[in-house]
């Protein structure tokens, strides 16, 4: 554009720079908006996740105002209807007013971890009412960083996710801190300690049992099997007594199972007992813990980016993508691509869409497509552009075979 | 999308879990209070002889913190807590997809896959640092290999940036043949960047060596630029009012950044935009379409993990259609090499298997166009390559 608006020195040959596409006006912004907001109902996890961490300390600060409170009360009770002498009483009474003071403290400072989530909630409501037509490149491409973060979490890479967030600043749009509280445990669980994870089971305890699930179940049958594989075999009896027997009227089945292995010992070679003592039990603990994790949070089971690659690669997947002369900018043109979309299925369509090979741009109605002599097709942009370059003559880019441009039919597609 | 409903919601449980906090801290004030009253009492009344027995104090605060009973006025507001942070996530299921993995295949991908494919993009986006780290922290130190060429790009790109076109040019110069088999005339660009730049800060004389020196050679390539550029000499020292502003103008620097990235990625054989991006674009705008197939298939999740083809079309941006495809209007079936399309004489297109049927397998047999009342022979039919 900018050199052809020049009023000299122009010849047809310094035309090398594409018209600009021109977008069939009216329709498409319309679209274009619908297709914003199908997308935008996709953050359910974006909000989600920090209000429940929100809910869970506002709900975690109460029942520490709860507790100390009813303790204080009843310590004044006790103090009342015991028999003090007056400086017991006194400082009876004191170290009451201490503990309030310190519960005052705590209390301010739970109002702060609050206010701290409130923002992060509100932020990411901001987040998606500032996106519209005309930022929505810049928006999306956070989103990309985003996903991306979800899943370095997830893999537990935190460095990388603390990076990239920090370096996009996106660190209100991203669940850093809630998977702070994950990696403790799932370090711990790394090195075969379950004692983090059975607190964070505590923490929990009702929304786990909401759930039904035996997450905790299963960490207590793995520290039974650890007695076993030590030799303790007293303590694993208590132990089942205290912490694995109330899980009998349930799960008798498994219960029965694994204490079976008091009699195989960890050196069995009994399949079914051996898989106990297997050191891959802990992997098993580990991905169940990341499940329930997200599940409480109300994270997707799966990480985000592979939810959007599937549904990526599925739409983009054609059989023409695996020929020879797919083009670069098709993703599946690549090996790596092409190995993830293999088991996933072929897109559809109800409605022709052509693509000028040479152009790479839409032919419709705006731009139709022309046939050559020789049955290849291309946009009349491109032919166009190619004629008046080289005094209407068509070269064949596929074929290299020549033909004048008066010699192009065109084709109607339905 | 309607978000105010959401911000209400939540400025709710704002609301309410401010007052609850509020009531937490006035009753925690309020107890203290007592306590430290009769504390005082308790310790003021040493020495006088009226003194009431420290017991009665004590059962006094007593039953005045029972009257208060602080716990049960800590519930209400609880209460009303409650019912906004159990309110605010319905809301949010509501107004959102709740499980945007229920499309999900369970098939697990490859991880190492997906870790090149991150590594590269990390890369490729400039972001070096972050795919050091992420590289050694998922312990896949060969996907490196993908970084030099992109450090040498971003190199480029900075030094654009910040005015200096000289490595852009010296890459340009290593490139041309390449370049002008693409058709790209990136190098006579950036010299002309280069001269207007001189001509501003060294003059006309300089401007005129650089020309002749650089741009009289290729002439045959640039004549039109050359003119334009003496044309430029015209205005020097306040070209910003010349017809020609639009050759420097700080945009078109930032175009030609983005035009040389393109030949970049170009001449490395990868694609401009990053391929996991593009993926991820597809990937939105086709899993509401997804999701909702799937409200439809409920129960019918094992057909969904062994479908071969997506039972409802996709629609992608036409940034995301990379290839053709013909979907022949009187079959509905797509085009392949088996059933290619075909050009009728009228210049409608349907696919070989359907004028077929229309002609009756009669190849001699002429058959009416079902699109328009030309008749057509099945001799005078072309195949047709997009």
């Amino acid at each position: 554009m900018e050199i052809d608006a020049l009023p000299n020195g122009n010849s047809p040959a310094a035309t090398t720079t594409p018209l600009p596409a021109t977008t069939p006006a009216g329709a498409v912004p319309v679209s274009r908006a619908g297709q914003l907001s199908e997308s935008l109902k996709l953050e359910h996890q974006f909000l989600r996740v920090p209000f429940e961490h929100y809910k869970k300390t506002i709900r975690a600060n109460h029942r520490v105002v709860e507790k100390e409170m009813s303790s204080v009360i009843s310590g004044v009770s006790q103090a009342a209807d015991g028999d003090l002498s007056r400086d017991d009483a006194v400082s009876q009474l004191n170290s009451l007013v201490s503990r309030l003071q310190g519960l005052k403290r705590k209390l301010e400072e739970g109002n702060l971890a609050e206010h701290l989530q409130e923002h992060r909630c509100r932020a990411r409501i901001d987040h998606l009412e500032s996106v519209d037509l005309e930022n929505v490149a810049e928006w999306n491409n956070m989103r990309v960083k985003r996903i991306l973060v979800d899943y370095m979490l997830r893999m537990s890479y935190y460095e990388t996710a603390t990076k990239l967030a920090q370096n996009s600043n996106i660190e209100d749009l991203v669940d850093i801190e809630v998977f702070q509280e994950a990696k403790k445990v799932i370090d711990a669980l790394r090195n075969k300690e379950v004692a983090p994870a059975l607190a964070w089971c505590a923490e929990n305890k009702s929304r786990l049992k909401r759930s039904k699930s035996k997450f905790e179940f299963q960490l207590r049958l793995q520290e039974f099997i650890e007695l076993v594989r030590d030799g303790n075999n007293m303590r694993a009896i208590t132990y089942t007594r205290k912490y694995l027997a109330p899980w009998g009227a349930t799960h008798l089945k498994e219960l029965q199972r694994v204490f079976a292995t008091l009699a195989f010992r960890s050196n069995t070679e009994c399949l079914q007992y051996k898989a106990l003592f297997e050191p891959k039990q802990w992997d098993f603990l580990m991905d169940q813990f990341k499940q329930e994790f997200c599940r409480i949070y109300g994270m997707t089971l799966e990480p985000l980016l592979n939810i959007y690659l599937q549904a990526g690669l599925s739409a983009l997947k054609t059989p023409f993508c695996y020929e020879d002369d797919c083009p670069k900018e098709d993703p599946l043109s690549q090996e790596g691509f092409r190995k993830l979309a293999s088991p996933l299925p072929f897109s559809k369509q109800h409605h022709s869409k052509l693509v000028c090979y040479i152009t790479k741009e839409i032919m419709d109605t705006e731009n139709p497509p022309l046939v050559l002599p020789n049955g290849y097709v291309y946009s009349t942009k491109a032919l166009e552009e190619m004629a008046s370059k080289n005094n209407g003559s068509i070269t064949c880019p596929r074929t290299g075979e020549v033909c004048d441009y008066s010699q192009v039919v065109k084709a109607f597609i339905s | 999308m309607e978000l105010n409903t959401i911000k209400d919601a939540f400025d709710r449980v704002v609301k309410k879990q401010k007052l609850s906090s509020s009531k937490s801290q006035d009753m925690i004030e309020r107890v203290s209070q007592e306590i430290e009253q009769a504390l005082s009492r308790m310790q003021s009344v040493v020495g006088t002889t009226s003194q009431p027995d420290h017991k009665v104090v004590l059962a006094e605060v007593k039953t005045k913190l029972k009257e208060m009973s602080p716990l049960s006025q800590l519930d209400n507001p609880q209460k009303e807590l409650s019912v906004a942070l159990n309110k605010y996530p319905k809301i949010l299921e509501k107004s959102f997809n709740p499980d945007i993995s229920k499309a999900y295949r369970n098939v697990d991908f490859d991880v190492h896959t997906v870790n090149q494919i991150l590594a590269s993009h990390f890369y490729r986006e400039g972001l070096f640092d972050i795919g050091d780290c992420f590289i050694e922290e998922a312990q896949e130190p060969e996907y490196a290999d993908k970084k030099s060429p992109f450090l040498e790009l971003f190199r480029i790109l900075e030094a654009m940036k910040s005015g200096e076109l000289e490595p852009a040019l010296e890459w340009a110069a290593t490139n041309r043949e390449k370049l002008d088999q693409s058709g790209s005339n990136i190098e006579i660009q950036l010299r002309r960047l280069q001269f207007i730049d001189i001509l501003q800060k060294k003059g006309r004389d300089e401007a005129l060596k650089y020309c002749r020196k650089y741009m009289t050679p290729c002439a045959h390539l640039c004549m039109p630029d050359i003119q334009k550029l003496m044309a430029c000499l015209l205005w020097a020292g306040r070209l910003e009012s010349s017809p020609y502003y639009d050759l420097f103008a700080p945009h078109h620097a930032e175009k030609l950044a983005e035009e040389l990235a393109q030949q970049y990625c170009k001449l490395l054989g990868e694609s401009y935009e990053s391929p996991l991006s593009t993926t991820i674009a597809a990937g939105v705008q086709g899993l509401p379409t997804l999701l909702k197939l799937m409200n439809v298939m409920t129960g019918r999740k094992q057909e969904w993990q062994n479908m071969k083809h997506l039972p409802v079309p996709v629609d992608l941006d036409k940034e995301l259609q990379f290839h053709s495809i013909f979907v022949c209007p009187v079959s509905r079936d797509q085009a392949s090499e088996e059933n290619p399309p075909m050009l009728l004489s009228c210049g409608h297109v349907l696919c070989k298997q359907s004028i077929t049927k229309l002609s009756k397998n009669n190849s001699t047999r002429p058959f009416k166009c079902p699109y328009c009342p030309t008749e057509v022979e099945v001799a005078h039919c072309r195949q047709l390559h997009f």
